[in-house]
């Protein structure tokens, strides 16, 4: 890919204005609340699309226009079938649980809900968890810079980590935010253009409908067995694995997404920021997935849009948005497009790292190094654990380096994580009679129980280290039934264990426990300002988008 | 100063650089299919530029979607 000096300016200009949002917020952050909690003052407009914007990481733009590719409409269940309704969930459900107890993290609503050793838990399990997922962003940026850009690896590394750095530690999570914003509107309005260009040069709506495998169109056609449909998965992996477990595990229970609403102004926007958020969650796969349907179209009727092969010499799917960059965007724009692909990473990866300071300085530092000491002291900690969370993401990075596998091993590791914890916080939020005891061995025997069944099945080569019981038809398979073997065991095992030990008394899980708490009144009759309104509103879109692509 | 806190500005006003570069740049473009990219690229970022930075001289933020 050939950059101009056009290109290389805007990449210029958008550094420039990133740092400048770092410094310009400065001089707000004075006590640790602002550093990591952006001292609970932020608008609703902004929340909401940060909310998304955490998660428009690598995965998201990268990994979806591959999915687009590989999968065809099939991926559009992320979006239409898991993240909406799982959004919807938090906002109208658990928020009032989570802002409402006052806690400054998910794992701090465990302590509250549970004990210290349940949040100890998660919150280590979620902050090694940020570093990885940080430090696999960090990775496929510099793969990326260096693939079709031809920028040195190390170079990469530091210069993007080193901004990221810069940002985080001059404004903290409201630098990390607005940025999220800035990033949001740089991928939607650098990528849109690419989707119109695509369509145009593919013949429009009838060449793709001409040069697409028509399996490859459809959301749920073909969805009664696993042999039938390209993703490989049967309806009830896809509906229970992803549709309920793993897509609520990851929106309703991962700090990283929900941190974005617990830092809104009062209640009622924290409840309405990932109802909003869902709104133009349901257009996202617009901008990532149909990129990759587009190729297929371009494949059949052009030479020159072959995607290149891996290390392993497969089809290597994640060059998908590149590869069109490359081939359907002239210098200038292409500018645009490099860059927002850039801003993407840089999201995800702030995102990871403001996440896991808040988790280390709250639930780790302030609960079991040195509590009760000044304000102060626990900024300058956040700070300090920002320098920390980004040299440990460099140091995954180079790691990543050495196991090709490891984007897969990333992916498990969500399912191992947020699986069991979703049952967790479905028990205890909706169940009063769940106990301390029962909720950490469930989140430990829903843990092994994913690794066991990682371990005893195998989808395209991988896992089965122990035995071979069964082999999926692909690893997207895999993910979802580990997902919902995990829930089940976790569920089982917290309410048995639940049964035999002792309970809280009920008047200190007032305000954390569904029964125990007094109802959310949505009186507000102006529609945009009551949840359960523009709740209603996005369900029926998603629904009618599942009829019409059905 | 408070302005720039305003973060409708500051997008307005990368968005409004970035279409500004796009739409000079679009005069020297080589082919005509190029230069209608960004040429039209550049026209939506302006337009989407100038709305952000109106919004920003709204007083209350917060009170919006």
């Amino acid at each position: 890919m050939n950059l101009h000096g056009i290109d290389y300016s805007i990449i210029g200009i958008y550094f420039l204005f990133v740092l400048g949002i770092g410094f310009l917020l400065k001089k707000r952050i004075k006590t640790a609340d602002d550093f990591l909690m952006s001292g609970r003052n932020i608008p609703l407009w902004i929340t909401s699309l940060a909310f998304i914007s955490a998660n428009l990481g690598a995965q998201e733009v990268l990994g979806m226009a591959a999915n687009g590719a590989k999968y065809g409409l099939y991926t559009a269940h992320f979006y239409w079938l898991g993240a909406v309704f799982a959004m919807v969930f938090l906002g109208l459900f658990m928020m009032p649980f989570y802002y409402g107890s006052k806690a400054r993290s998910v794992p701090e609503y465990l302590k509250f809900r549970f004990d210290e050793k349940t949040r100890t838990f998660n919150a280590f399990t979620f902050a090694a968890m940020t570093i990885f997922s940080s430090g696999i962003s960090l990775y496929a940026l510099a793969m990326l810079m260096q693939v079709i850009l031809g920028w040195d690896f190390n170079v990469s590394i530091w210069v993007a980590a080193g901004i990221v750095l810069a940002y985080t530690f001059l404004g903290g999570l409201t630098s990390a935010v607005y940025n999220e914003v800035l990033q949001f509107f740089l991928i939607v309005l650098g990528i849109a253009p690419l989707v119109y260009i695509g369509m145009q040069q593919a013949g429009g709506l009838e060449g793709i409908l001409a040069n697409v495998d028509n399996a490859k169109l459809h959301l749920w056609k073909g969805m009664g067995s696993a042999a039938t449909n390209p993703m490989g998965t049967d309806a009830f992996s896809m509906i229970f694995g992803l549709g309920f477990v793993l897509a609520f595990g990851y929106w309703c229970t991962d700090f990283l997404v929900v941190q974005r609403a617990m830092i809104s102004h009062n209640l009622n926007d924290a409840r309405r920021t990932p109802i909003i958020a869902a709104l133009p969650k349901i257009f996202m796969p617009l901008i990532v997935i149909v990129p990759g349907i587009i190729l297929l179209a371009l494949q059949k009727q052009f030479s020159g849009f072959e995607l290149p092969l891996n290390v392993n010499g497969q089809v290597d799917y994640n060059m998908t948005l590149p590869l069109l960059l490359s081939k359907l965007y002239p210098s200038g724009i292409l500018g645009v497009g490099i860059t927002a692909l850039i801003a993407s990473f840089m999201s995800g990866m702030a995102g990871n790292v403001t996440a896991f300071n808040t988790v280390f300085t709250f639930d780790i530092y302030q609960t079991h190094i040195r509590p009760n000491a000044g304000e102060k002291h626990y900024l300058n900690v956040g700070k300090a654990t920002t320098v920390v969370g980004i040299l440990l993401s460099i140091l995954t990075a180079y790691v990543a380096r050495g196991f090709n596998s490891i984007m897969d091993l990333l992916q498990l590791v969500f399912g191992f994580v947020n699986a069991p914890l979703f049952a967790t916080f479905l028990l205890g939020m909706f169940w009063k009679k769940s106990t301390a005891n029962g909720a950490f061995w469930g989140l430990l025997s829903g843990t092994g129980a994913a690794a066991l069944t990682y371990s005893l099945t195998v989808a395209e080569g991988k896992g089965g280290s122990i035995a071979n019981l069964h082999t999926f038809y692909s690893g997207t398979s895999q993910a979802f039934n580990i997902a919902w073997i995990a829930f089940i065991v976790c569920f089982i095992v917290t309410a048995l264990i639940s049964f035999f030990t002792e309970k809280k008394p009920e008047k200190e899980l007032v305000g954390l426990v569904y029964s125990l708490t007094p109802r959310q009144q949505d009186k507000n009759r102006i529609w945009y300002k009551n949840p359960l309104w523009i709740a209603v509103i996005v369900l029926v879109i998603t629904l009618v988008l599942n009829i019409i692509f059905y | 100063m408070n302005k720039f806190f305003d973060l409708r500005f500051v997008i307005g006003a990368f968005f409004l650089i970035v279409g500004i570069l796009l739409l000079i740049y679009s005069f020297f473009n080589e082919t005509v299919a190029h230069a209608a990219v960004n040429r039209w690229s550049a026209i939506f970022f302006i337009v989407f530029a100038v709305v952000m930075i109106l919004l920003s001289f709204d007083k209350k933020p917060e009170d919006k979607l």
